[in-house]
């Protein structure tokens, strides 16, 4: 066990942890942050996105121990006008991948935000959707700033 | 008046009479288009809590005490328990139970697949169940295995008698025949991989267990398993909100679920056994793969007169045989149609219903052999469908098809064809750079259009109840313990209330996913939950409106005045409307009907294959909801283009196991493969269908996906697909054997 | 396990090394990799592009934009993996990513894995190799690798320096590895030379987020022409010509990638005039 501490959404955590103890795990269970998702558990779908110092990650591969910078999970991302957006366009199906392809959308409007479709498939194509909500999402990310 | 009547009902293809109660006399129809409410484009209910990571799935619930399960799972795919010894897992840190074959419903002592769930061990956390039951001491005996599916069908291994159905004279018919095509069709096995795996957690309170479960039938799952565990059905509570995703993999308890209410029984706290990603790839269900053999006859005018398919269902350990030739029996008017279905009994993982079994995988040979025959007939390939359009259903009225109306909206699409043929073969797709001088130096693209129709089912039927719950602020509550899979079942219950209420739609509430709180509904599958539950809800609203007309005339207002007028002397008391799904129109069968044109892109010298547009058109009665209802066709289509492309469960052909366990090697669509979509609907109520007139749209769009795509690529390239993903290594091949038929002297197949 | 985070590369002490984690965290999740030490490389392993010469610590994602590097280095990263894994994995990691060979990732008792059999020659093979596939019949997966490799570039560890296609080596009987990188040995930066020009092209079965089926670097340097693959052998392979490509010992259900691969190195080779 040793000490983690955390800044996630603006807010400082200190705990305890194994180490090998995934980002996505402390997340979920220790500060019950449950927004972001476990889907695959092997950094393969996307679900468990979260931005480091705005940058996309899959917290389930990342060591919670490994981590420096500001977490910031779907749970601060609550008043981002995506979420207004994504509801608007009906991107959003049965909503499990959707956190995570929030994370990845607002972070690739805050570097471009006016991205071109092509821009768009590019930085979103680590987030699966079983659902096929894509061109929703896609929708979304176009029109965000309506 | 309630009367008990018998009534037939249908799900994903397979039929059973019902007896139900119905309540109310039927409500007159509403008039085709847009209402205030239904009809209209209408966003999520529930969105902003999905899109905000507010919704909480069963993954993430956290009840105190809770313990992991984890499963041992046979490695071998057919072998039997000889000798198995928990001791040494139960003796490990954290472990607080542990179970073996038998001792829950699905623990098996002889594992008929790679996969097959043997034993459980429930501890503290995730890892030290999983070390213990990596711990237990184990000895099999392992036992032959079969897992080609005409090998099975050779021994006669069966998961059910073989089905033969014939009409006509199809011998004769063919013999007579001007024009005969005959082509084995194959289709591969196809992995549900719900983003939510299976998952379930069980907790007793007294004599109550309470499940908390992922799934598309919670009183399914409540029935099975009060008669399973031998409980009363009302000590069972079944529990969910919010899922993520199913498919059809999801319509039942499976192990997991008895995994952990045995493990709960036994340490007295609640038990989460959720699958992992490999353990969902593996063990959760798969639509399976399919062989066809089949023959077409037509006469010189394109009149089909003969239609024969084998078909060989790779069903699996156990399963249901699906209607992999219902396409053949239904979409056409072909006086002659023979066909034999074979479910094999194979050492492979169960198939388990997705999205329209049996009919995706038919609706793949059948439209392929159709268009096949159009080449040989020299026929435009819609007017062949036109030709050969079926009023009826085997002779059994339809309640409403406007698969006609279909072709006629597909004709615009349909005509691109001329400038999808003429556009520069340089030109690449949306994406990828330009040529020559590019980056990809000189890459040919071939291009054809293609098209499919769609038959499927989709009425729904009875049961199904609802509640409606009016109190004096004006706003209203639709009670139903029904579940939402993300098809936005809320919202259209939403509208649907909202519209007989006359009341605006920020002012209905749904409330839902609890069994003990709200009368039975219908599965989410076999496009049932609109048909089956959008009735009742209108049935429970007009019931509390006639109420509130009453009130309203009892206080000298008129009978129309607005709700929250009429209810605000009620204080704390409520007006409380029912109302159930009435039965199918009788002797009429429900179907949907559809048609899709594709446009692709093929690269002939490195086997690429490009979706580049596909139209989706659709008759499925009254759309209730125009932005839902696009999503759902949206969400087929892109399926369906991963299931014809780059989706393939393998196994070793050796040990039976399954190797593309994993995410990066199951390759789903990513929002970079998805093409140009266009949605129509015919949208005219289906005017015998309940007091909606409303079918399913969930399975219809994913039919002809992959038989419209493989035309498409006939018309580019002249190549005869037959198997499918097509891969590049299939695209390469059946270009090989354009070229081979071209060399030999014989007519390609364009 | 513990975590250690050297500062210093004379800290170096054994362990498992971690960058960007995105290889060394699934295999230690899976129990394909054990590790009672950490050890986190990334206060040690340089980072960024500085003329000619690129830290190993350099993101995917971050060469992706990089404007300062030969075409093919860029487009294979540009093309590698999906943007989060982009983000995490360093360029020295992804040159030691292990083949993606199912058998091998499921910890079958395979070659590599130390055993006595090829599961893929005699099983499931239809995405594996069609060069140098008798002993082990595994595909190289790292798009950078044969880009780097058709670069002509040069690494440095902290023991030697060599060139990149030194660093692979084919597994045999004696040796299973396929790297020849030694205990304790840690690359750190990749020396690039003058590039007239390059392009990477890359097959793969979805439009993004997918491994090389074939991918095919070529690079123009002083008048000679390079070429290397991904996805035909179990390491990065090297061709002369076009031509070395009839020499391709394909499975029965890799045959298809043959063709695939001449199609591409004739694009390839035409792009670049």
């Amino acid at each position: 066990m040793s000490e983690i501490r955390l800044r996630v959404n603006g807010e400082e955590h200190i705990l305890d942890a194994a180490v090998g103890t995934s980002l996505a795990s402390v997340l979920r269970d220790r500060l019950g942050l449950t927004g972001t998702k476990i889907a695959c558990a092997e950094g393969h779908c996307g679900a468990c996105t979260v931005q480091v110092d705005g940058v996309p990650r899959l917290s389930c591969i990342t060591l919670a121990h490994t981590v420096e910078g500001e977490v910031t999970t779907i749970e601060g991302l609550r008043e981002h006008p995506l979420v207004d957006a994504f509801v608007r366009t009906d991107a959003v199906q049965c909503g499990f991948c959707t956190p995570g392809q929030v994370v990845s959308a607002a972070a690739l409007v805050a570097a471009q935000p006016e991205p071109t479709r092509e821009e768009i498939r590019h930085a979103m194509a680590g987030n699966i959707c079983r659902c096929g909500t894509y061109p929703k999402i896609e929708e979304a990310i176009l029109t965000w700033q309506d | 008046m309630a009367r008990l009547i018998r009534t037939e009902k249908e799900v994903e293809g397979r039929f059973e009479e019902v007896w139900i109660v119905v309540e109310e006399d039927p409500l007159e129809q509403w008039p085709a288009g847009p209402l205030e409410v239904v009809g209209r484009p209408t966003t999520r209910k529930s969105g902003p809590a999905r899109v905000r990571g507010e919704a909480r799935f069963t993954a993430d619930l956290r009840l105190p005490g809770m313990l992991q399960a984890v499963v041992l799972r046979s490695p071998y795919a057919h072998a039997r328990v000889k000798r198995i010894d928990l001791a040494p897992a139960l003796a490990l840190p954290g472990v607080r139970a542990g179970i073996g074959p038998g001792e829950a419903e699905g623990l098996v002592e002889e594992a008929g697949y790679s996969g097959a769930a043997v034993a459980a061990v429930a501890a503290d956390t995730f890892r030290q169940a999983r070390a213990a039951v990596d711990a237990i001491e184990i000895e099999w005996e392992e036992l032959e295995i079969v897992l080609d599916a005409d090998e099975a069908v050779r021994r006669e291994q069966f998961t059910a008698d073989p089905r033969h159905y014939e009409r006509g004279d199809v011998d004769k018919a063919l013999a007579a025949a001007d024009v005969v095509v005959e082509a084995t069709y194959r289709t591969q096995s196809v992995l549900h991989n719900s983003m939510e795996t299976h998952q379930a957690i069980c907790e007793w309170t007294g004599d109550v267990l309470n499940v908390y479960i992922s799934t598309q039938f919670i009183w399914g799952v409540r029935d099975a398993v009060a008669s399973t565990l031998e409980m009363p059905a009302d000590n069972v509570r079944v529990v969910c909100e919010f899922m993520g995703g199913g498919f059809g993999s999801k319509n039942g308890p499976d192990e997991y679920t008895f995994v952990a209410a045995e493990l709960a029984k036994r340490t007295g706290r609640p038990v989460r056994c959720a699958l992992t990603r490999r353990e969902e790839s593996t063990a959760a269900g798969n639509r399976n793969a399919t062989v066809q053999r089949l023959r077409a006859g037509a006469r010189s005018d394109g009149t089909i007169v003969a239609l024969d398919g084998e078909y060989t269902n790779a069903v699996g350990w156990s399963g249901w045989n699906a209607s992999t030739e219902g396409p053949m029996k239904m979409l056409y008017d072909c006086e002659n149609v023979r066909t034999t279905t074979y479910g094999a009994k194979i050492n492979t993982p169960p198939m388990k219903a997705f999205r329209a079994p049996g009919f995706v995988e038919g609706t793949f040979g059948l439209e392929c052999l159709v268009d096949e025959l159009a080449a040989k007939l020299d026929m435009d390939p819609l007017e062949l469908r036109r030709r050969n359009y079926a009023v009826t259903n085997e002779g059994t009225p339809i309640s409403s098809k406007d698969l006609e109306e279909c072709y006629r909206l597909a004709e615009p699409h349909w005509e691109r064809l001329h400038e999808v043929h003429s556009r520069s073969e340089l030109e690449a797709p949306p994406g990828y750079p330009a040529t020559p001088g590019g980056r990809s130096g000189g890459a040919v693209w071939k291009r054809g259009v293609g098209m499919a129709s769609q038959i499927w089912y989709g009425g729904g039927g009875p049961p199904s109840y609802a509640w409606v719950r009016v109190g004096s602020d004006g706003r209203a509550s639709v009670i139903t313990a029904m579940q939402d899979i993300g098809t936005g079942t809320r919202t259209a219950m939403a509208q649907i209330a909202a519209e007989e209420l006359r009341l605006p739609l920020d002012r209905v509430d749904v409330v839902l996913g609890d069994s003990a709180r709200g009368p039975y509904a219908s599965i989410s599958a076999g496009s049932s939950t609109l048909p089956s539950m959008g009735p009742a809800v209108r049935a429970a609203a007009a019931d509390a409106r006639e109420q509130i007309e009453d009130i309203a005339e009892q206080r000298g207002m008129p009978r129309d005045a607005p709700v929250h007028e009429v209810v605000d002397l009620l204080e704390d008391a409520q007006i409380l409307g029912k109302g159930a799904r009435g039965p199918n129109p009788t002797g009429m069968s429900v179907l949907t009907f559809g048609v899709h044109v594709v446009e692709v892109a093929v690269d002939v010298e490195t086997g690429e294959v490009v979706v580049e547009r596909v139209a989706a058109i659709h008759d499925v009665g009254r759309i209730v909801n125009p932005l839902g209802a696009s999503s759902q066709v949206e969400g087929g289509v892109i399926q369906g283009i991963g299931h014809t492309l780059s989706e393939d469960r393998l196994l070793d052909p050796e040990t039976g196991r399954v190797l593309t366990s994993t995410l990066d090697a199951y390759r789903m669509p990513t929002i970079a493969d998805v093409p140009e979509i266009i949605c129509e609907f015919v949208d005219k109520p289906d005017t015998h269908l309940t007091n909606l007139g409303s079918k399913g749209l969930g399975e219809p769009p994913i039919v002809p996906v992959s038989a419209a795509i493989a035309n498409a690529i006939r018309d580019a390239t002249g190549a005869d697909i037959r198997e499918l993903p097509i891969s590049r290594e299939e695209m390469l091949r059946a270009l090989e054997r354009a070229k081979e038929k071209e060399r030999r002297g014989a007519p390609a197949a364009v | 396990m513990e975590l250690l985070r050297p500062s210093d590369l004379a800290e170096l002490d054994g362990g498992v090394f971690v960058h960007g984690g995105t290889e060394v965290v699934p295999l230690l999740q899976d129990g394909l990799l054990s590790a009672e030490t950490l050890v986190d490389v990334r206060g040690v392993v340089p980072r960024g592009v500085e003329g000619n010469v690129v830290g190993a610590g350099t993101t995917l994602g971050e060469l992706e934009v990089e404007p300062g590097i030969p075409d093919a280095l860029r487009e294979a990263c540009r093309l590698a993996a999906s943007p989060q894994l982009r983000n995490m994995s360093s360029l020295g990691g992804n040159l030691l990513q292990a083949t993606r060979c199912w058998y091998w990732r499921l910890d079958y008792p395979c070659r590599l894995h130390g055993g006595d059999r090829c599961h893929a020659r005699d099983g499931e093979h239809r995405e594996h190799a069609i060069f140098a596939n008798d002993f082990c019949a595994s595909a190289h997966p790292s798009d950078i690798a044969a880009a780097l490799v058709a670069l002509g570039a040069r690494l440095r560890t902290n023991r030697r320096e060599l060139a990149v296609e030194e660093l692979y080596r084919l597994p045999d009987e004696g040796d299973r590895r396929t790297t020849t990188l030694e205990d304790g040995e840690l690359i750190l930066e990749i020396e690039l030379p003058e590039v007239e020009a390059s392009v990477y092209l890359k097959a793969m079965d979805r439009k993004r987020w997918s491994f090389p089926q074939v991918g095919v670097a070529v690079a123009k340097i002083g008048g000679e022409t390079r070429i290397a693959l991904a996805g035909v052998a179990p390491i990065p392979w090297r061709i002369d010509t076009i031509e070395a490509l009839d020499a391709a010992t394909p499975l029965p259900r890799t045959e298809w990638k043959l063709p695939l691969a001449r199609a591409l190195v004739k694009r390839a080779l035409a792009s670049l005039g």
